[in-house]
């Protein structure tokens, strides 16, 4: 695993910010904390000796300022995007999948599997039938600790956590035993597939996937913000006994939260693995299940935000990596002030309450004045 | 007895984003006394007290407290050291430590500099508890003690500092009869004998009368008049807080039909511990019928009411609804043949306090053709249309139907509770604490709201803790003491002292 130590952190995180709503105040201070982030991070420049001006310009020129560059920050979005939905509706519904590494393997796995054997079959039967094995694949993988969890309660954390390195593990002796490929030059892997998403814009890595994954955004965000279930999932999500006092299948919505962000994982994985690698490889991913879950917590869950913050934090690793080039710095500066925004965020509610403290202060003052 | 002022509030203001709390609130505590302070729920009497202990900084005015004015800095370690404790409703106590090591909380006793004098902290706990007429044992650890006796730790715990001002919110809500009476002899005794200030913060009349010097009334954030308790009444006080005349006289009683809607059968359960809290209890409603359970709490009401919903499994008996066996359903199906239930805590299981007013009033109608259309899209401007006639209807006052529900006063919050539960007209209901942490003016509106329920033809089981309601609304009585139904009344034959013998099971023993 990449990130072993950010489920931990995370969760912590997810302890100090209560699930709130999203509101215009929020968005004030989150844009305060980003600007406050971009100066600290400019200071740590100028502490190590180069200019943060060409820093910043090389980081949004190398994340936006070319077509091949604009095609990997959207597709770099676009995998945020699925990821922190997944994690969104899973705790909309009350149950915290932190299992999306696992379903993600499996939904790529699944997926080449399905790829590499339909030769012949027409470009789209190919798609369409990795896509419902990678979501099958994935759904099912978080299934299993959904049922856990509300059968037996058994702590979803701890067994996400652990199915995550089942699922890689037992992928990664799939790709390398029984289903190792013999096609020379790849090390470990399986059979190449028989079709895939034709890319956008040349030498990037955006694809046809970007409109799968767009259409499964839409879909999540109507689910969770417009539909009677999201409605019944975010009261369960907020007091579960009382949405089972009030007559809704609180338990069977957990499993479905937990199941839905299942399936978004395991369509992460089919996307890479149909937009890019052409087969399943063993390190298909880099922790992006976590970097959703970041995205997705400082949007408390929100998804019309959650689809915003994705695009902030493609560019910012589109970006980062660039400016490692192009300006030489490394591209931890970048990994600092993506942490120090997250720290700003943390704070956020004591700054509003102090904030609108003093504005009430104010305002009476104004009043008693008159 | 009573002197000099010993804290002031001159022209004190505090604005919530959305609402003023206190307005203008100009006050004298005098030392030595027991002051009450009395007024609706969201009157502001807690927010008042807040500010004298820190928790909430004033917007406007100034606060003085022996003589000392409150800086901007002001907070509970700096109000403790001068002089001013308080006992919230929802205690702060550790349940993992001992009754000691909680009193002793950050300001721990130590041995050669380092070490937990626990020997020592024990023996001034049990001094204290002494000297102030509040027995404890100093090792027992705090989760295992009863709420009474946790509320002792608390006080005790304010005491240990050496406060000279005692704030009490609202101490009453978690005790029995007893137990009330129990405190406010000692804090009785504390003003009298320690020559300390205690502050009580209650929206029960009786109480005020029993205990206080002096009472302070608040009405929407101002303090509509100071009065000597002994130049007072209860109707008079209620009328200062309500704005107009409360007359809380018999209520006529109904007409029960023969029809018999809700039955029980040796029903039994057990307790979240697993210990067996329903002993075999036979009990029947019928259509029109109010039907009161008496008993002290914790003797097995709630585990009855959420046995009877579904929510707890019975581990014995049946309990059937028009002559349908529906022992083994969950709360969907139950609902579904025609069951509403109020819990007594509102908070755990009565409504979502993140999600908003709205939506706590949808629950149980999402599925409505009126609020869903295709079949999967909420209909949320019929929703929010609904909310706003609902709580136009049961007087909820909300700052908005799109604000969560914790923005909402507890009284506020019952009466959304009670009016997503009455509005969807079922045949039967199950009334669990309907008035707990309710003002008089809203007890009054929710009593006519459940006898309108019964004028309708509906079955009630009513269960509550305070006598007055039951008898007040009840056609029969019932006591339910350690489980088990303990004796049954035609309302008007029992007295309220004799029904109390039933309630803590003397006369079982007599009858057997």
């Amino acid at each position: 695993m990449k990130k072993p130590h950010l489920p931990a952190a995370l969760r912590a995180l997810a302890m100090i910010k209560p699930k709130q709503r999203l509101t215009a105040q929020y968005l004030l201070s989150l844009l305060i904390a980003v600007t406050l982030a971009f100066l600290v991070g400019a200071g740590i420049m100028l502490l190590c000796g180069y200019d943060p001006i060409v820093c910043y310009t090389a980081l949004f020129k190398g994340a936006l300022g070319k077509p091949r560059a604009f095609g990997n920050t959207l597709a770099k979005t676009a995998t945020l995007c699925l990821t922190g939905l997944a994690m969104s509706i899973a705790a909309k519904a009350g149950i915290f999948n932190v299992g999306g590494e696992g379903q993600l393997y499996f939904g790529g796995l699944a997926a080449a599997v399905v790829g590499a054997r339909l030769i012949g079959a027409p470009a789209w039967v190919i798609i369409a039938c990795a896509l419902l094995a990678a979501v099958l694949a994935g759904g099912l993988y978080a299934w299993v600790p959904g049922v856990l969890k509300v059968k037996l309660k058994v702590d979803e954390v701890v067994t996400t956590i652990l199915l995550n390195s089942a699922a890689i593990y037992f992928c990664s002796y799939l790709a390398n035993g029984p289903l190792k490929t013999a096609e020379k030059g790849i090390s470990s892997g399986t059979d190449s597939i028989a079709a895939s998403f034709s890319p956008l814009i040349r030498l990037s890595n955006l694809n046809g996937s970007i409109f799968v994954a767009g259409v499964a955004a839409l879909l999540i965000w109507y689910l969770m913000t417009r539909s009677t279930a999201g409605f019944e999932m975010k009261i369960t999500g907020t007091n579960p006994r009382f949405a089972k006092c009030g007559g809704i299948r609180a338990d069977r919505l957990m499993i479905w939260g937990m199941v839905l962000s299942g399936m978004l994982c395991g369509l992460v994985g089919m996307t890479e693995v149909f937009g890019i690698h052409k087969r399943f490889i063993t390190n298909l991913s880099a922790g992006y299940y976590f970097d959703g879950m970041l995205v997705a917590m400082i949007m408390r869950y929100q998804p019309f935000g959650v689809i915003v913050m994705s695009f902030f934090f493609a560019v910012l690793t589109i970006g980062g990596s660039a400016m490692e080039l192009s300006a030489g710095i490394s591209s931890e500066v970048i990994l600092i002030v993506q942490a120090v925004i997250i720290f700003f965020m943390a704070a956020e509610g004591g700054i509003r309450q102090s904030f609108s403290a003093w504005a009430a202060r104010r305002r009476v003052r104004r009043e008693a004045a008159l | 007895m009573a002197g000099s002022p010993i804290a002031r509030f001159s022209h004190v203001s505090v604005r919530y984003p959305n609402a003023l709390a206190n307005d203008d609130v100009t006050l004298d505590i005098l030392k030595g006394e027991a002051f009450a302070l009395v007024g609706e729920n969201g009157a502001g009497k807690t927010t008042l007290m807040n500010v004298l202990y820190g928790l909430v900084k004033p917007t406007l005015g100034k606060v003085t407290i022996q003589g000392q004015a409150i800086t901007s800095r002001h907070d509970p370690m700096r109000a403790m050291a001068m002089g001013v404790g308080m006992v919230h409703q929802h205690f702060m106590l550790v349940p993992g430590f001992t009754v000691a090591q909680n009193i002793a909380l950050g300001s721990e006793p130590r041995k050669n500099l380092i070490f937990y004098d626990m020997k020592k902290i024990n023996a001034e706990v049990l001094a204290l508890g002494k000297r102030f007429g509040l027995p404890v044992n100093p090792t027992d650890t705090v989760g295992e003690l009863s709420v009474g006796l946790q509320q002792r730790v608390e006080i005790l715990k304010a005491l240990h500092r050496g406060v000279d001002i005692l704030v009490l919110d609202e101490p009453t809500a978690v005790l029995s009869p007893a137990e009330c009476d129990d405190l406010f002899q000692v804090l009785r005794g504390i003003v009298r004998d320690k020559d300390m200030t205690v502050i009580l913060i209650t929206h029960k009349l009786h109480e005020v009368m029993q205990f206080s010097d002096r009472v302070g009334v608040m009405k929407q954030g101002k303090l509509a008049g100071i009065v000597r308790t002994q130049d007072t009444d209860e109707k008079r006080l209620a009328a200062m807080m309500v704005g107009r005349e409360v007359l809380f006289d018999e209520l006529r009683t109904g007409a029960p039909t023969d029809r018999e809607v809700l039955r029980l059968e040796g029903l039994k359960a057990l307790d979240d511990r697993g210990l067996p809290a329903v002993k075999g209890v036979d009990l029947t409603v019928r259509a029109g019928e109010i039907v009161g359970v008496c008993g002290v709490e914790g003797n097995g009401q709630t585990e009855l009411c959420e046995c009877i919903m579904g929510m707890r499994p019975q581990t014995g008996g049946t309990v059937t609804l028009s002559g349908r066996d529906v022992s083994r359903l969950s709360p969907r199906e139950i609902r579904g043949m025609g069951v509403s239930f109020i819990p007594s805590d509102r908070l755990r299981t009565g409504l979502s306090a993140e999600a908003t007013v709205m939506e706590n009033m949808l629950v149980g109608k999402q599925k409505l053709p009126e609020f869903r259309k295709f079949g999967v899209q909420l209909r949320k401007k019929h929703a929010v249309d609904y909310a706003k006639r609902l709580s136009e209807a049961f007087d909820v006052r909300s700052g908005g139907v799109d604000l969560p529900m914790k923005s909402l006063s507890g009284g506020n919050m019952q009466k959304a509770v009670i009016a997503r539960e009455f509005s969807f007209d079922t045949p039967v209901l199950i009334i669990n604490q309907p008035t707990r942490g309710v003002d008089i003016g809203a007890i009054e509106f929710i009593h006519e709201k459940i006898l309108e329920k019964r004028a309708a033809g509906c079955a009630i089981l009513l269960v509550s803790a305070d006598l007055d309601e039951l008898f007040r609304l009840s056609d029969r009585l019932v006591t339910l003491y350690e489980g088990r139904l303990t004796g049954q009344f035609a309302n008007g034959t029992i007295g309220k002292q004799e029904i109390s013998y039933y309630m803590t099971g003397g006369r079982q023993e007599a009858d057997a």
